[in-house]
Formats: C-alpha cells, structure tokens, sequence
C-alpha cells in the first residue's frame, strides 16, 4: 500500500507541479510515521529528564512517564555535592577536548596528505589506514604498548590510540580529493608553500568538513569510557562516563551471581537519572548548533553528478 | 552514554589466550628468584616468629599493590581512616588500583594477560581463578598456606578441608584464597505480604506444599492479580536464579545460582548430570504448575528486578524473593511509604522433600589471588603474614569489619555498637559519616566470611531471626575432589556451556509450558546429544584419579 503509494506520489511529483491527492496523502503517511519515529526517540529522554526531578518512590512505583511525579531537587543537590562526579567531571572535558585537537590535527594532516592524488606511495599509505579497520592488535598487546610507553594514568592513553579515526579519516580524504586543484595550483603560482596552501585555501573552504568531523570525534571522546577505564588506576582520572556507567550497571547486578549479598543495596534511581542528564547535557545542547554543518558536511564528500 | 567499547566476546578470547602466550613468556624469566620453595632470601620486613593471636607488624615499611573493587555505594577515597590505619598497625602501606565495580572481572584479565597484575588480587570467585591456572600467572597459594598460621587455624578449626579439596585443581594446589565462613549463611528465601495472609486467616508458609496453598487462597481472593512475580531474573546467567536456587536447595539439588552440571549422587557414588536428576525434574514442575494455574506471573522468569519490585509495591503481586537487605530496605520500607499498613515478612526457605537441609560447599566465599610475581619479591613472607593477618585473623576481621574501636565502633556484651554519627547501610538515618563511604570499613574487598559471632554481628533483627533458623539445618556433604586436568578443561568447556544452555532454555520452556512435561524423556536425549555422558564420564574419571594421587 504504501509503497504503491510512493510510486504513484513520485509520479506525480514529476508529471505534475500540483500535488495530486496521492501525494497528500503519502506526506500524510510519512509525517505520521516519521512523528512515531521522533516520540519514540525522544521518550526516553524525557522520562529520563522527567525522573531525575522525581522523588525515589515514584520512580520505584513506575508513576513517572513524561512528566516528574514528587517534585524535588535534592537529588540534584546531592549530586552537586559530590565532588568525585565533579572532578570526573572535568576529566571529561579535557580528555575531550585534549583528544579532540589531537585527533583533528593528525586526521586533517593525514586526509590531505592521502587526497593527492601524484603521492608516491599513497596506496601504501591508505592500505597502512585500512589494514586497522579491520585488524587488530588486540587487547592485551595494546594494553602492553600503551603501558611500556609510559603512557598509563595520562590523557595521552586515551588521546594517542585513538587519534586517527579511519572512518573520519576517508570521510575528509574524500572532501579534499573533491576540492578544485585549480585553486591550489593558482595559489601555488601566487607563491604560497605547501604549508600555506593547507592553511589559507584549503582549511578555511573546509569548515563544513572541519565542524563535522570536530561533532564526530568530541561525542566519541565524550561517550568513550574504555580507554580510560583500561588505562587509568586511579578513580580520580576517571572521566565521567566510568561513574555512570559505575553507578548504573555496577550497582544494579542483582545478587552479584548470588553472593556477597551484604553488599546489595542499590544506588537511588533518581541520582542514576540526575547523572545521566547531567552527563549527556552538553551534547545535547552543542548538537542543534553543529547540525547545520553535520549534514552538508558528510555529503560534501560525496561524488557529485 | 552508548557502550561502544564494551569488550567483545571475541576481545575476551584472543584476551584469555594471550594470558596462555603473556605467560609462557613471563615464566621464562619466572625462576630468576632462585628455587620457589626457598623462603629464605624472601624475609624482608618479616617476623620471625608470628603466630595465631599475634598483631603482624612488619619490620620494615612495605608497600603492597592491590587490585581494588570500586564499589559505586561507597567509592575509594585515599583518605580513608582504613588505609591509614592498616599502616599503622602492620607497617604495611597499600597501593590500591581503583577498577570500576562494573567492569572488575575484565580488567582483571587484562591485567594478569599483560603481566601488569597487582600482587593482591581479591573479590575473585571460584571458579574465576581456574582460567588463570595454566598460563601460571597466578600463585599456586596452597604451597604457601604455611605462612598462615590464622588460616589454617580456620580451616582446621572449622573442619573445612572437604571445602578447601573442592577448589583444588588437577595439580592438587589450589590457586585461591578463599574467604572462610563458620557457619552456611542463607542468603535468600521468599518474602510474603503478612497483611494480606493475616486478613486471609493464612499462616506463613513453612513447606512448598503450603506455600502453594497460600498462592492458592490469594489467587481466590484476588482472581486477575498473580500472587507472585519473581526477580532476580536478569543479569544472571539463569532466570528467577535466586528462586531456582532455594527451591533446588528443598529439592536437594542445584538449580539457579547455585547450578552446576554436575552434582554428586551419594547413593550411587558417582557424579550425575544436575539437570537430568529426578530432583531437578520435581524442581520444575513444581514451578511449571504455580505458572499454569496462574500462581505465578509468568514475566517471573524475563522481567527486571525493577519491574517485579513494582508489581509488588503497586498490590499487583504479595510475594517476592527477598534477602535480608532487600526486605528491609526496598520492601518494607518503599511499601510503608506507599501502601497503608503493608507488612512484609521473609520466610525461612519452606522445606521441600529434602527435609531440612542447606547445600553444602557454601562456607568458601570469594577470595584473594596471588600474582606469581609476588614470590619474586624478597618480601614474599611479610606479604603473606600480612594477608594472613587482614583476612583470615580474628583482629584483622573485626578490624576490616567495623573499624577502630573508640572511634567507629564501640564493644560490649558481645555487641558492635556504631559511635553516634555514624550510620551503615542506613542504620542511622541522619548520621553526618557513613562507616562505608567516609571510613571505609565494611568494604566488601576486605570484609567477608569469619566467626558466626563476627558475621552475625551486622544482622538486622529480620535476618538474625532468619539465620538462627537457616543454621539449625543439616549441611549436604560436598561434592568430592574432581579437578580436570588442562587439556580436559578445554574439552570440559567445550561440553559444558552448551549443555548448560540447553538446561536453562528447558527449564523456561518447561516451567512456561512451551513445552510439554511429557516430552522430558525427549529433552534427556537431546542432553545425551550434546555430550552429557562424556563430560559425566570425564568428571568422575577425574574424581578416580584425584582420590588415588591424593588420597
């Protein structure tokens, strides 16, 4: 039905510039579908908003849906106080924004490198890329590197491994490759170097890409917990996603394979869903801003007719 | 908030067969330090004589690394009175590494994998340690015991050898410290709803048979609400694991948590496989008619804890599996907020055709693990003492437990008294300091196991009722020594989790009346499919050797 639909809705889209009473009712069908698709997206995110200003028993009575039942904010309180959340807190940004700048330089500088297309050796050098898509070492081996460089209990654990994202990487090579060579070519016979032709033609014409890959590499920093919790020992450099994730999945195994169970109180679900808010707040709120650039920047790098 | 790092299976293979290579490598250089058993260049900081009733103190200042839990409930601090107090009473300054609660276990293996492994290495469940044998990353601590004066006093005072044999491996050591208990403590039973039977003319239950009646009498009452709906049902590798296994505990046989493949036939004096026994047969039938006359909510055996608790405390069910913890702190004290004159009542666990009986094998608790680079070090023996002196001594237990006396606890009459100010658990609501959190006592890397007197000194007034009357009952004898040697252990686990897979899918599909009860001949021969007789026959070959190498 619906796919009868479309057809006769692409019909008429282009036989006709008046939409016909098919087509009406095909964007009928598809916002209703694509409303259903946004709620259901968004539902959980508001029931988690909605409990974190919920009182303890109403969460555990399951009353709260969409809207907090038992108004309070002294669960956010508590998790103010908390100075580890804090401080983990911090690790957060500046694990982010440490590897963030690092991975941006290293990708930028390896993508436009890989995108000319005379590169000797360019092959190689793309192969070296893709080999790590799909093998590797391990994680004892990595565990092994990371520690004898000395690497352990710094931001360097979590920024050098994952400094090149191999799927970012070919994302920009593809934008760069797209760019004109005329206009390098032109900028070289204006007497700009290598250097300056990157950094006064290419990046500034880049920054759809530039935003995008800035969006992609900080919310995976920002998620990521792995690496920080394999390399760091200390619960102090922790960043904030190992506390969550600590105090949602940690306390809530039940009996712990039945034993130990002096150990089994359970951490109030209000503080688990103040964490969460509290955690996921500033993507949410960097992500509406960056939008604009995130869909013109990925398709840029797609072939054009 | 995605997991997106979250390891593999795959990781967790290449990861436990790299330990196998980390090893074979690591052990080239292992026997640097000279003969193994050779102690005697391994005395650093040491006392020379320590015994049974004697604070260890070591005479030099040492430091020791650490693997520590970090339990989100009460998160490491530095400046916990514990640290700075386990220093000045034995010299010994610990080094903890902080792991996250959630993601322990792999670290762990990480750890020991890439030789970077802590010389302590608590909270490790038998028969976690099992994987770590072969690569020899992990000292055979069983050649070492007489180090310990306090635990082996322990063992031989409360006879636990049969439960020491247990964890013993084909090479007859052992590769764990375990925690010690005194007595079995029961963990979980059924909690009913006393209003509810009380307005009803019901007593509480103290057999299956009557448990039944009373599901029965409420589901009369309250024909569209199910009497009971279970948890403890994800997470765990078995569904309603806590109900499986109390109901298999009646049953005499080990089913939920508790379940192992293979179980000892005394009568026979061979193992048998668990889930083919008439025991575990009766196990699920019994809950197959609680399910198909609607006794029991079918959502038991998939739902959350969180989705149970609330069918309770929204009326909609009266019973539930409960552990003293819970009873108080969720229950009670969620329905007294909730629900007008709500009582709630855990039960002894009700006796089955098993009569009063409580599984063996449960007086171990988890335990420490040693780093085979420890033996390298030349304060090998003051480690030891140390370890001895923390876990397994009565001061070091109650020290671990509740603290420095005067300042945490006070002691009289035979009672531990927190000092005002000082809460646990939420004993003292309102208390400013909490024994866990700001003290770090009551941890669970150090506090486990001990005296009776020790252990039932935390009870609540519901669990020390429910203690006294689980400790009346008769302890199963433990299943005898069968350690695998290696190359069966791989062959073992090759059989044993598809087996056990098939064992927990029937029980669903049993107990849910997917399938019928009349189909368990059927169901016998799609185990004996999947190779139970041989992993049988391996396991009581092994327990042959074992009894005539050992004794």
């Amino acid at each position: 039905m619906v796919s009868l639909l479309a057809s006769r809705a692409q019909r008429a889209r282009t036989s006709v510039h008046q939409p016909t009473r098919g087509y009406r009712v095909f964007q009928g069908v598809n916002g209703v579908i694509l409303t259903l698709v946004v709620l259901v997206t968004l539902y959980p995110f508001v029931n988690i908003i909605a409990r974190s200003f919920s009182g303890e028993r109403q969460i555990r009575a399951g009353e709260v849906a969409l809207w907090p039942k038992g108004f309070n904010l002294t669960t956010y309180k508590i998790v103010f106080h908390d100075s580890m959340f804090w401080r983990n807190y911090g690790n957060t940004v500046l694990y982010t924004v440490v590897s963030t700048v690092i991975a941006m330089v290293l990708t930028t500088c390896y993508a436009y490198v890989l995108s000319k297309k005379d590169l000797k050796g360019r092959g190689v050098l793309v192969g070296a890329a893709v080999f790590t898509m799909f093998f590797t070492g391990g994680l004892i081996p990595n565990y092994v590197l990371v520690t004898s460089l000395g690497l352990k209990n710094s931001v360097w654990a979590i920024a050098l491994p994952n400094a090149i994202s191999v799927f970012n990487l070919l994302v920009m090579k593809a934008f760069f490759e797209s760019l004109p060579s005329e206009l390098e070519e032109a900028a070289e016979i204006d007497g700009l170097s290598t250097y300056g032709i990157l950094l006064r033609i290419v990046l500034p014409l880049s920054k759809a890409v530039i935003a995008t890959m800035v969006l992609f590499y900080s919310v995976s920093f920002w998620n990521s917990w792995f690496s920080a919790y394999l390399y760091m020992d200390r619960t102090e450099l922790m960043p904030a996603t190992v506390y969550l994730r600590n105090l949602i999945s940690g306390a809530t195994t039940g009996g712990n394979a039945g034993a130990g169970t002096d150990q089994l109180s359970q951490v109030g679900a209000n503080i688990q869903a103040v964490t969460i808010v509290l955690t996921a707040l500033p993507i949410l709120c960097v992500y509406p801003f960056v939008q604009r650039y995130f869909v013109s920047g990925v398709t840029l790098g797609a072939v054009k007719g | 908030m995605k997991n997106t790092g979250q390891l593999s299976r795959r990781q967790m293979l290449s990861a436990a067969g790299f330990i196998g290579l980390a090893a074979l490598t690591g052990c080239g250089g292992g026997e640097d330090g000279g003969d193994a058993k050779d102690l005697s260049k391994k005395q650093n900081g040491a006392m020379k004589e320590y015994r049974v009733g004697q604070q260890f103190k070591a005479s030099e200042s040492l430091s020791f690394s650490i693997l520590h839990n970090n339990n989100p409930i009460y998160p490491m601090k530095d400046g916990w009175l514990f640290w700075q107090e386990v220093t000045k009473r034995t010299g010994i300054t610990l080094k903890p590494v902080a792991v996250p609660l959630s993601d322990y276990e792999k670290k762990r293996s990480v750890l020991i994998g890439a030789g970077d492994a802590p010389f302590l290495i608590p909270k490790t469940y038998h028969p976690s340690e099992v994987a770590f044998v072969s690569s020899g990353a992990i000292l055979p601590v069983s050649d070492y015991v007489h180090l310990m004066p306090n635990f082996l006093d322990k063992v031989r005072k409360w006879k636990l050898e049969p439960e020491l044999d247990s964890i013993r491996q084909s090479d007859g050591k052992y590769y764990l410290l375990p925690g010690l208990h005194e007595k079995v403590k029961s963990g979980y039973s059924l909690s009913f709803r006393t209003d509810v039977l009380e307005q009803l003319g019901l007593n509480l239950p103290t057999t299956w048979d009557q448990v039944y009646d009373v599901f029965k009498a409420i589901k009369a009452e309250h024909p569209d609400k199910y009497p009971f709906s279970d948890r403890w049902s994800t997470n765990t590798p078995f569904p309603a694991a806590a109900l499986l296994s109390y109901l298999g505990q009646a049953h005499g046989v080990k089913a939920g948590w508790t379940y192992d493949n293979l179980s000892f036939d005394t009568k026979a004096g061979e193992f048998v496989f668990t889930g083919a026994t008439d025991a575990y047969r009766q196990v699920v039938e019994y809950l197959r008619r609680l399910v198909a006359e609607k006794l029991m909510d079918p959502e038991s055996f998939t739902q959350t804890d969180d989705e149970a608790v609330q069918k309770l405390l929204g009326e909609k069910s009266f019973a539930i599996s409960a552990n003293p913890q819970e009873l108080v702190q969720n229950y009670r004290y969620n329905l007294g907020k909730q629900v007008k004159g709500a009582k709630i009542e855990m039960v002894p666990v009700p006796l089955g055709p098993a009569g009063p009986v409580v599984m063996g094998g449960a007086r171990l608790e988890n335990g420490v693990m040693i780093s085979t680079k420890a033996l390298k070090s030349d304060t090998f023996v003051a480690m030891m003492q140390f370890v001895d002196w923390l876990w397994y001594s009565d001061e070091g237990q109650r020290f671990a437990k509740w603290g420095v006396q005067g300042t945490t606890y006070t002691y009289s009459g035979g009672r531990y008294k927190l000092e005002p100010g000082i809460s646990l658990m939420g004993s003292n609501p309102g208390a400013p300091k909490d024994l866990q959190k700001d003290y770090g006592f009551f941890n669970g890397v150090f506090t486990y196991g001990g005296s009776w007197a020790l252990v039932s000194s935390s009870f609540s007034t519901d669990e020390r009722r429910f203690q006294d009357a689980m400790a009346q009952r008769e302890q199963l004898p433990i299943d005898p020594a069968h350690p695998l040697q290696s190359v069966e252990q791989e062959q073992a686990s090759l059989w044993d989790t598809p087996l056990r897979d098939h064992v927990t899918q029937n029980t669903l599909k049993f107990v849910l009346g997917k399938r019928p009860l009349s189909d368990w001949g059927d169901y016998v021969t799609e185990l004996k499919a999947k190779n139970m007789d041989r992993l049988v026959g391996l396991h009581n070959t092994a327990r042959e050797r074992f009894k005539k190498e050992n004794g």
